[in-house]
């Protein structure tokens, strides 16, 4: 409640400051634009996309910082945007925790700067733009992933961090429809108790961890106990099939139970170049950064309405497709990995 | 005594019903009780045990300690720091972490005994000061071993056999040891009699000689020497460690353990079987809905379901025992 | 001849174990000021909560303008105007002298508070007692006198036609204290009756139209305001034959004691020097918040010591805790029992081993734990049926042995008591003077608070009297009557 209170002063205060803190937001900067890059999370991925980040900084010549919410809820992530309209940021590439619920904060951003979303898109808001990959399609990838996994079906269970997040969501019902040959709907969600088997695959539970590791790890765990015929685990989140490696491991099931991951975490990738995991679809999350702020570079800096309008992508969607990495392309993925991370 | 009995017996009850739902109606075996599911939940208990000893330590004393998930992210994050990144042997890396959490007993102490703060505040403010450290510290970045753990790992993950089918889990013989020593601490030292007396009545314990500002400071450094320990097992458990969310909420599991094993919030009661059964309790449950429920939505519902019948029936029973003797 | 504005009949009040009032009588005259004195546990705190509504009299009644009534409550007692205002200020520190005037009864519309019409009816009552300060203010930013002041207020804010006043002076100046007896003249004009309780027979002399005194709970007598002297105000109120038999002091031995210009929190200006030798049995005596409890936790370093030594068989103790005292020999029996004596909630065994609980090895040596609490209960002769019984299980006397008991483990050379026999029975009080005695008889000296004179003329081998937080004078074994303590507790008699 008391949250609550504090959340719509501040956003009284922001409206009632606008006129004078802020001027049109896409006018033309003299100065370096002012940019922000928000996450909806703390994690590895995202500090891949901070490293595209900095490097937009220096090639499009901006301003730009990165804001992580520590605990990954869409209350942190409301504070954060109306801090940095506070501060005076131009131009948001932001990656929302709940855009159905979203809609009216971010049509306010929207009206005080360029906002665009990545990584999860909120299509209802007045958002510019989306740059990122389709998450029911890589979802749908992934699916294709546990198919090559399991050519003779079997029974799946998928962790995910939450399922009130949209790209959980879209992902997790990719993977679902692919595996049930279901047609391509990306509006369509199957409840977490939701009975899914069509041909030789069947989801039999998805287990959901609120980001802690060590409940991840016990989820992969009980999934083994519990379905003693258990054929894939497939890993989400990036922390995620590490952590089912690990249990799978420890249960001496290496070989008997597949694992088809998200993401390229460094054990994940490891996990299969060692034959231990299949393969994951990968984001480009260093791209998500460099193309989130050289798009809002180039919008804030053309004053044109026409012109910039033409800058926008058809459909408002920037695509940074996902990909599928295999025993046979990790080895060059990580090494590209390293080197724009700078960790060689 | 009488606490112990409820606790052994919600215990008891809860892994009976868990059980019988958790037959497989295909082969007819019970999964809960598979060799593997049971060596994982003595994993789990050992972990999450050691926390609640370090809890019961300051809540004996009538103090709290909230800061006891964020010292398990300190030494989560710091321990594979000091590993993977500064290349330390495991063997010198894991007593330096703990010097580290047990300092950090020393600072909360210090601060609780000497200038007279509530542990509350110390503890609260040392919850959000060292988790935000951490995040600055390791740059958000998620913390591994590599392969820079492996001999360590051991004491987390580690099995030693006992049958073909079961293995000991090494966590679980280390909450064992801790739980021993901890034991013979409270019972049978004079230290252990004089924290007990300080609990129970701060003012005639000072008159009596008790040097209570030590044994307090002393209080706090085990707790945050323990948490430090169990902040170890978690992350040599699960090899990553992310300081935003490591150990999140976990003082309040170690609480609900302690305070579920008999220790009273007022101080100066509780047994150290009683706070490891409570522990028990709470990963029983966990690891029984993650077998039973076909969603685990209601995964907190349940636990703090079962936690309040424990009490009411705890408290329903001994009004009835007074009533009777009463009468 | 108007009725008496309050009368006072035939009052009976037990508590368990004791008869605190016992057939008392008294009457209030409008615009009276009655002085209410006796000795520490006469029987006038009861008294006075009987007539605030705190407890209910088991026979007796009380005619208020003539008619009988009942006073179920404090709130029932200051509904019919009857206002105790206590010794320890009843206010809250952290409200404006208008909210504490109204606490309880705040003006209000509705659910809100009426600020503005409390603080103008507070400047109103205010002016009354002559207190001119903002009623925005903070209570705690008052001084004591006024504080005084502000209680006054508030009682005539309810109305009140009856004013209690328990040692209204203890906390203030000479000056604020003259100012208070103008402000209580002025009352009692306006026809407000007054009962006084003080210890100082001075103001007594000084402002009263009449003194009552009580004695062990009865009506010891009565003496107009004029004629009352303080000779014969400490006569009523010691009055009693000698209890005891008088006996041959101790023959003291070296010095093993010696305080020199200690200095307590409690008493700043006030400076203490004593010297206690081995053997001797020393009783202080004095009024209630002279100082004496504050004097033995500061030996033992329970309170901190402003400036001063203290050395106790050659040690020097400075900065120290209890536990520093104990290893140097000094140990304290504490006036609460319950509170700070015991752990109630622990057995006797663990209570007579706290302080001298050892090790083998790293374990607690129980065979030393076992032994002395065997002998423990043999030699003090604590009745318990086993040493794993709950300590507050036990009787008042009882556990007072195992207090004295743990401490004997120690093996002090100086055990000081404060008030060594509160809430114990007459067995129990036989049996720890013997035994106090049979120490002293080996060597231990013994230092101990008692507001019983009876007590303090048993026991002591000679008594130092404290006023005001300093010794006022020192009686010898000859010297010490109960007419000659009172005089110097009373502050009345030379140092």
């Amino acid at each position: 409640m008391h949250l609550l209170l504090a959340h719509a002063v501040l956003l009284l205060a922001t409206i009632v400051c606008a006129p004078l803190s802020s001027q049109d937001p896409v006018a033309v900067p003299t100065k370096k634009p002012r940019l922000a890059f928000v996450t909806n999370c703390v994690a590895e991925f995202w500090t891949v996309a901070t490293f595209g980040v900095e490097a937009a900084k220096k090639e499009f010549a901006v301003d730009a910082v990165v804001r992580m919410p520590p605990n990954g809820t869409a209350e942190e992530q409301q504070r954060i945007l109306e801090d940095l309209l506070a501060k005076g940021v131009q131009g948001i590439a932001l990656s929302p925790k709940d855009p159905e619920n979203m809609t009216a904060l971010l049509d306010k951003v929207a009206a005080r700067a360029v906002l665009i979303t990545q990584d999860s898109d909120a299509p209802k808001s007045k958002r510019l733009c989306y740059v990122g990959m389709d998450n029911y399609d890589a979802g749908r990838m992934c699916g294709q992933l546990v198919k090559e996994a399991l050519p003779n079906g079997g029974a799946i269970v998928v962790l995910v961090g939450n399922l009130d997040q949209d790209n959980a969501r879209r992902r997790r019902q990719g993977v679902i429809d692919e595996l049930l040959d279901r047609s391509h709907d990306s509006m369509r969600f199957d409840a977490q108790d939701a009975t899914l088997k069509g041909g030789a695959y069947e989801i039999r539970a998805t287990f959901t961890d609120q980001f802690d590791r060590q409940k991840g790890k016990a989820a992969a765990q009980d999934a083994m106990v519990r379905f003693s015929d258990l054929a894939c685990m497939v890993g989400l989140y990036e922390y995620e099939p590490p952590l089912i490696l690990e249990a799978v491991k420890s249960a001496s099931k290496l070989g008997k139970i597949a694992i088809v991951a998200f993401d390229e975490n460094e054990a994940t990738l490891q996990g299969i170049l060692d034959g231990h995991i299949h393969g994951t679809v990968v984001q480009n999350p260093y791209e998500y950064g460099r193309r989130s702020l050289q798009l809002l570079s180039e919008l804030l800096r053309e004053s044109d309405p026409t012109k910039r309008a033409a800058l926008l992508p058809k459909g408002g969607f920037l695509d940074i497709p996902a990909r599928q990495i295999r025993k046979d392309n990790a080895k060059a993925f990580w090494d590209d990995l390293k080197q724009k991370t700078g960790k060689k | 005594m009488k606490k112990l009995i409820g606790i052994a017996s919600l215990l008891l009850l809860v892994v009976v019903i868990a059980s019988l739902l958790s037959r497989d109606p295909e082969t007819g075996t019970h999964t809960f009780l598979t060799a593997y599911n049971i060596e994982n939940l003595l994993q789990r208990i050992g972990m999450f045990g050691v926390l609640s000893i370090a809890a019961m330590f300051v809540i004996v004393t009538g103090g709290i300690d909230l800061s006891i998930g964020a010292v398990v992210c300190v030494v989560g994050c710091v321990l594979p720091w000091l590993t993977r990144d500064l290349g330390w042997s495991p063997y010198l890396a894991l007593p330096a972490a703990l010097l580290l959490a047990g300092c950090i007993g020393l600072w909360h102490g210090l601060l609780v005994t000497w200038l007279g703060l509530q542990s509350f505040v110390v503890t609260l403010c040392g919850l959000l000061i060292y988790r935000g450290l951490m995040r600055w510290f390791t740059h958000d970045q998620t913390m591994g071993f590599g392969s820079s753990g492996d001999g360590l790992r051991y004491l987390a993950t580690g099995r030693i056999q006992v049958t073909a089918t079961f293995g000991l889990p090494v966590a679980a013989l280390l909450l064992l040891v801790v739980a021993i020593l901890a034991a013979v601490f409270m019972n049978r030292t004079v230290w252990g009699r004089q924290l007990f007396a300080l609990g129970r009545n701060e003012e005639a314990a000072r008159f009596s000689g008790v040097p209570t500002r030590r044994l307090s400071l002393l209080a706090y450094v085990l707790c945050s020497l323990l948490a430090g320990l169990g902040g170890a097992l978690f992350v040599l458990d699960v090899n990553s460690a992310q300081a935003s969310s490591f150990g999140n909420f976990y003082e309040l599991y170690a609480i609900a353990g302690a305070v579920l094993g008999g220790v009273a919030l007022r101080g100066g009661e509780g047994t150290v079987i009683g706070v490891v059964l409570g522990a028990a309790l709470m990963q029983v449950l966990s690891n029984a809905i993650n077998l039973v429920a076909d969603s685990t939505q209601l995964e907190f519902a349940v636990v703090g379901a079962v936690i309040l019948f424990g009490a009411a029936a705890d408290e329903g029973v001994r009004k009835l025992l007074s009533r009777r003797r009463a009468s | 001849m108007r009725r008496p504005l309050l009368e006072v009949l035939g009052i009976y009040k037990s508590f368990p174990g004791v008869r605190a009032l016992q057939d008392v009588r008294l009457s209030l005259g409008h615009g009276e000021v009655l002085a209410l004195i006796g000795e520490n546990g006469a029987g006038k705190s009861t008294l006075m909560k009987i007539l605030a509504g705190v407890h209910r009299p088991d026979a007796g009644v009380l005619l208020l303008d003539g008619a009988p009534v009942t006073l179920p409550s404090p709130r029932a007692a200051l509904d019919l105007g009857i206002a105790l205002i206590h010794q320890e200020l009843n206010l809250c520190d952290n409200l404006s002298v208008a909210g504490s005037l109204f606490l309880g009864r705040e003006l209000r519309s509705g659910p809100f508070l009426q600020r503005r019409a409390m603080e103008h009816a507070a400047r109103a009552v205010l002016l009354r007692v002559g207190l001119d300060v903002d009623p925005r203010r903070l209570v705690d930013t008052l001084a004591p006198a006024q504080k005084q002041l502000l209680e006054i207020s508030r009682a005539l804010l309810g109305k009140a036609r009856i004013l209690i006043m328990d040692e209204p002076t203890s906390s203030l100046t000479q000056i604020e204290a003259e100012r208070l007896f103008a402000v209580v003249g002025e009352l009692t004009a306006a026809g407000v009756g007054v009962i006084y309780i003080s210890h100082r027979l001075n103001e007594v002399t000084a402002i009263a139209d009449r003194v009552v005194v009580l004695r062990d709970g009865r009506n010891a007598g009565e003496i107009n305001g004029v004629d009352a002297t303080n000779d014969r105000m400490v006569s009523m109120m010691v009055g009693r034959s000698l209890s005891g038999v008088r006996r041959v002091p101790h023959e003291p031995g070296e010095e093993v004691l010696s305080v020199q210009g200690l200095r307590t929190a409690a008493w700043p200006a006030a400076q203490c020097d004593l010297s206690l030798r081995t053997g001797e049995v020393v009783g202080i005596a004095g009024l209630l918040g002279a100082g004496r409890t504050e004097l033995l936790r500061a030996l033992v370093g329970a309170d901190r010591v402003l400036s001063g030594s203290i050395t106790c068989g050659g040690v020097l103790l400075s900065g120290h805790g209890p536990a520093v005292a104990a290893a140097a020999g000094l140990v304290l029996v504490p006036e609460d029992r319950k509170q700070q004596g015991l752990i109630l909630s622990m057995n006797v065994r663990e209570n007579l081993s706290l302080p001298t609980l050892r090790s083998r090895g790293v374990l607690v040596d129980r065979e030393y734990e076992r032994e002395l609490t065997e002998s423990k209960i043999r030699d003090l002769a604590i009745a318990t049926p086993h040493g794993e019984q709950r300590a507050g299980a036990l009787s008042g006397g009882n556990q007072q042995k195992i207090v004295i008991g743990k401490w004997l483990a120690a093996a002090p050379k100086v055990l000081l008591l404060d008030e060594p026999t509160r809430g114990v029975d007459v067995g129990a009080r036989a049996e720890i003077y013997a035994r106090l005695h049979d120490l002293a008889a080996t060597g231990l000296a013994v230092l101990f608070v008692s507001s019983e004179l009876a007590e303090v003329l048993t026991l002591a081998d000679r008594v130092l009297v404290m006023h005001e937080g300093r010794i006022q004078g020192t009686l010898g074994f000859a010297e010490m009557t109960e007419q000659t303590i009172m005089t110097l507790a009373t502050g009345t008699g030379a140092a």
